[in-house]
């Protein structure tokens, strides 16, 4: 049917081996590039671009990076959002002597520092045990965010706001920036952190990742050196999680108290990462637009069908349903959604028959 | 066929939806009747509505336009609120946004959108000076003019040379905003400040903040507390026998339901106001008439008569003013947003507009100009009697001159770090 495969003959091992192995895949991405650099932006609202485009994209970035680490590398991480707080924080601090993107894309440099710190004891110690060393990670970076006054430049309220910054006479960040500029600054950084990540993951070093997450005695036995596996998994994962995190606070939010790096942040990055799809990088956007997507579409449905229903009980049952659909869908591909498309897929290549 | 005269149906419906939107004023409120603070959003929420409610049944709206007075859900989160305030801005006329966070974040966008925000009694102390803060107004009063007024209110009773003064505060932009008028006035006044932070997930178990308060014996404790905070503090004061009569806290921290916990245990503990739940002000009975016994209220007898439902009613009533206010200078009824932030800037609530609103004794009299966003109201004391507040002092003025210069220095300084920032170049700076 759409994934007819009948006549696409591979003659050589690389193209066995290409990323595109079914042309469909490489036409479908295709399109959904189409629609994301192109129709989208052109169509987009003010409103979209705020509540929908941009943090879909920005969380999905912050949930791509945990997955390398929890995903591929198998280091469960519970710190997230703090090491997005140190991406936040640093950015603040370089912007005052560099271009903000360039500031931005540095910015990971320290998160990927100081989830190298905190990605020590995962060496000694494995699944629950780190987990909970990440958690100290977590609550330590936030009371630190509270107490260090430097680095919200002694503002009396302990929060940062972004000024506006430009980069060659475009206003980037800040209220004077437009939507659709930061829009594309997003997904240029996101672009090509996804390209990075594929091709990462694909690659030697994927590989040892992954061995190191299925059997790391195993993977030890045959020659990987698991500490180098490990630290490059909290250093890459961290720089992009401390990415993502600048862009959260500079593309889209435009102030941030340390709280908002909290633990529910952590959860929700992981709710994203598990939701998508645990070991692949599709998952992160699925699970990013059901989660975060998904609510600000309910919110919209009632007015649309000209409903009278009060704000607060449709935010109940936005609640209810979105808890519903991740019950649901965990339900019936507990490997997430990514998981999911796979087989719908699979399916479609041998249709019309049964398996 | 049935298909399409349900579309067409719904389609007629959505028309005449627009065309009846048309007629009335669009004014959202960013509400939060869900989330951890949803027990203290509650009967402000309702205060506020209700008033709309019955000017809406009794009046026909104001200037002869119904008011749709719309709440969008936030939760009291920062990323709903930012949600809200975009799907809101395009119709609506002003912004209320509730949540320090939220004014944070939409604080700078004012200028671009061109929205006032009406932030009643919270936000940012410098928002204030109008020529800096075009669009923001924190009427009747900040949290620094809370700050000054419990200072004086301290000092009335006895000098505060050489005292002891515990400052409780909410470890957040909402808990720190006071600090540096609070320091300011310790070194004029030779008390000794000692701020004690209270982390957002320690509020429900303040046990090592009273230790140290125990151990420190501060002659005072001055509270700025939120939701499950000030219970918390209430709670533990009285556990640890702390003297209630020495016990204040901002007017975030005065609500009946949080005292209602201690009952008697509570008697004592006081809290500034800018408001005062008055029952026998002729209002109540408007309220009874027009949205009680028709069932429009949300409310019940027990919370409409705490301080925070009332205080809804004054906000409300501001806005009311500043919307009849435009309207009788711009000569229509159907004002915009620039029209609605001239309103809030000319307001002139007075004793004799109280009286005719039937809201006498609710709250002082005062006035806004294009410089003055904040009108510095005053306040009352007022103290917990065990089963409800009363009130416990005479007016209270905060003294704004002593710290003008601070707040012109915040505000310059906010300008300077958004830069660039339009300020009000034709408003001249006057009292």
């Amino acid at each position: 049917m759409l994934y007819r495969t009948a006549g696409q003959f591979k003659t050589t091992y690389r193209a066995d081996q290409a990323l595109f192995p079914v042309r469909q895949d490489a036409f479908l991405l295709g399109v959904i590039l189409v629609f994301a650099w192109v129709i989208f932006p052109m169509t987009a609202s003010e409103f979209t671009f705020q509540t929908l485009l941009i943090p879909i994209l920005i969380y999905s970035l912050a949930a791509m990076g945990l997955n390398i680490l929890t995903g591929y590398a198998g280091q469960l991480s519970l710190g997230t959002a703090a090491f997005m707080g140190v991406g936040a924080y640093a950015c603040y601090k370089l912007i005052e002597v560099m271009d903000p993107i360039l500031a931005i894309l540095a910015s990971g440099v320290f998160s990927a520092g100081i989830g190298v710190i905190f990605g020590i004891p995962s060496l000694r110690i494995k699944g629950f045990y780190l987990a909970i060393a990440t958690l100290a990670a977590q609550f330590f970076l936030v009371w630190l965010f509270e107490k260090w006054a430097w680095l919200y430049n002694y503002n009396a309220s302990g929060a940062i706001q972004v000024p506006n910054l430009d980069t060659f006479g475009i206003f980037v960040t800040g209220p004077q920036a437009t939507s659709m500029t930061q829009y594309y600054v997003i997904l240029g950084i996101v672009t090509v952190m996804t390209m990075l990540c594929i091709n990462l993951t694909r690659g030697t070093l994927g590989r040892t990742w992954k061995a190191t997450r299925d059997m790391d005695i195993a993977a030890e036995l045959i020659g990987i050196n698991l500490m180098r596996s490990k630290l490059t998994a909290f250093a890459i994962s961290s720089y992009i999680v401390g990415v993502a995190g600048a862009l959260f606070v500079f593309m889209w939010r435009g102030a941030a108290e340390p709280n908002l790096f909290d633990i529910p942040l952590s959860f929700q990055i992981l709710f994203i990462a598990i939701i998508g799809g645990l070991g692949s990088i599709l998952g992160n956007y699925l699970g990013a637009i059901l989660i975060v997507g998904l609510p600000v579409v309910l919110n919209t449905v009632p007015g649309l069908i000209g409903l009278e229903i009060k704000s607060a009980t449709v935010e109940h049952i936005n609640v209810m349903i979105v808890g519903a659909l991740i019950v649901f869908f965990l339900i019936i591909e507990p490997h997430g959604l990514a998981r999911l498309w796979a087989l719908i897929r699979e399916k479609l290549i041998i249709w019309p028959f049964p398996h | 066929m049935k298909h399409f005269t349900k579309l067409a149906a719904a389609a007629a419906l959505a028309v005449s939806g627009v065309a009846a939107a048309a007629e009335s004023l669009y004014v959202p409120n960013l509400s939060y009747r869900t989330g951890p603070f949803a027990s203290t959003g509650i009967p402000l929420m309702n205060g506020q509505l209700d008033y709309f409610e019955m000017l809406n049944a009794r009046d026909g709206g104001i200037g002869g336009v119904m008011i749709d007075f719309e709440e969008c859900e936030t939760g009291y989160s920062t990323e709903k609120g930012v949600e809200c305030y975009e799907r809101t801005k395009n119709e609506a006329i002003v912004t209320q946004p509730w949540s320090t966070g939220i004014t944070l974040q939409v604080l700078p966008q004012t200028n671009v959108d061109q929205i006032p925000i009406l932030a009643p009694g919270y936000g940012f102390s410098p928002m204030a000076d109008g020529r800096t803060f075009q669009w923001a107004f924190n009427v009747p009063g900040g949290y620094w003019d809370a700050a000054d007024m419990i200072v004086q209110y301290l000092g009335s009773e006895e000098p505060l040379e050489g005292k002891k003064i515990a400052f409780l505060h909410l470890d957040h932009p909402y808990g720190k905003e006071p600090l540096p008028l609070l320091e300011a006035l310790a070194a004029a006044n030779g008390f000794e400040l000692l701020p004690i932070p209270v982390g957002l997930n320690e509020m429900q178990n303040q046990s090592s903040q009273w230790l140290q308060i125990r151990r420190e014996r501060p002659d005072y404790v001055v509270m700025w507390g939120w939701g499950a905070m000030n219970a918390g503090a209430i709670t533990e004061a009285v556990k640890t026998r702390y003297p209630m009569d020495q016990f204040i806290g901002v007017w975030w921290s005065g609500q009946d339901a949080d005292l209602r916990l201690v009952g008697e245990d509570g008697a004592g503990y006081k809290a500034i106001s800018w408001s005062y739940p008055n029952q026998d002000a002729p209002i109540q009975a408007e309220l009874k008439t027009h949205v009680v016994d028709t069932g429009k209220t949300l409310s019940n007898p027990e919370e409409m008569q705490g301080v925070f439902y009332q205080r809804g009613l004054v906000m409300s009533m501001i806005l009311a003013e500043a919307i009849a206010g435009a309207q009788a200078e711009f000569g229509t009824a159907m004002i915009d947003a620039t029209q609605l932030r001239w309103g809030l800037e000319n307001l002139d609530i007075t004793e004799a507009r109280l009286e005719e609103l039937g809201m006498q004794g609710m709250v002082p009299p005062f006035s806004t100009s294009c410089a003055n966003h904040t009108g510095h109201a005053g306040g009352w004391v007022i103290e917990w009697n065990g089963t409800e507040f009363d009130r416990a002092s005479e007016l209270l003025k905060p003294r704004v001159d002593e710290y003008r210069e601070l707040l012109a220095a915040s505000a310059a300084d906010y300008a300077e770090q958004n830069a660039p920032w339009a300020v009000n170049e034709d408003c001249n700076a006057e009292s």
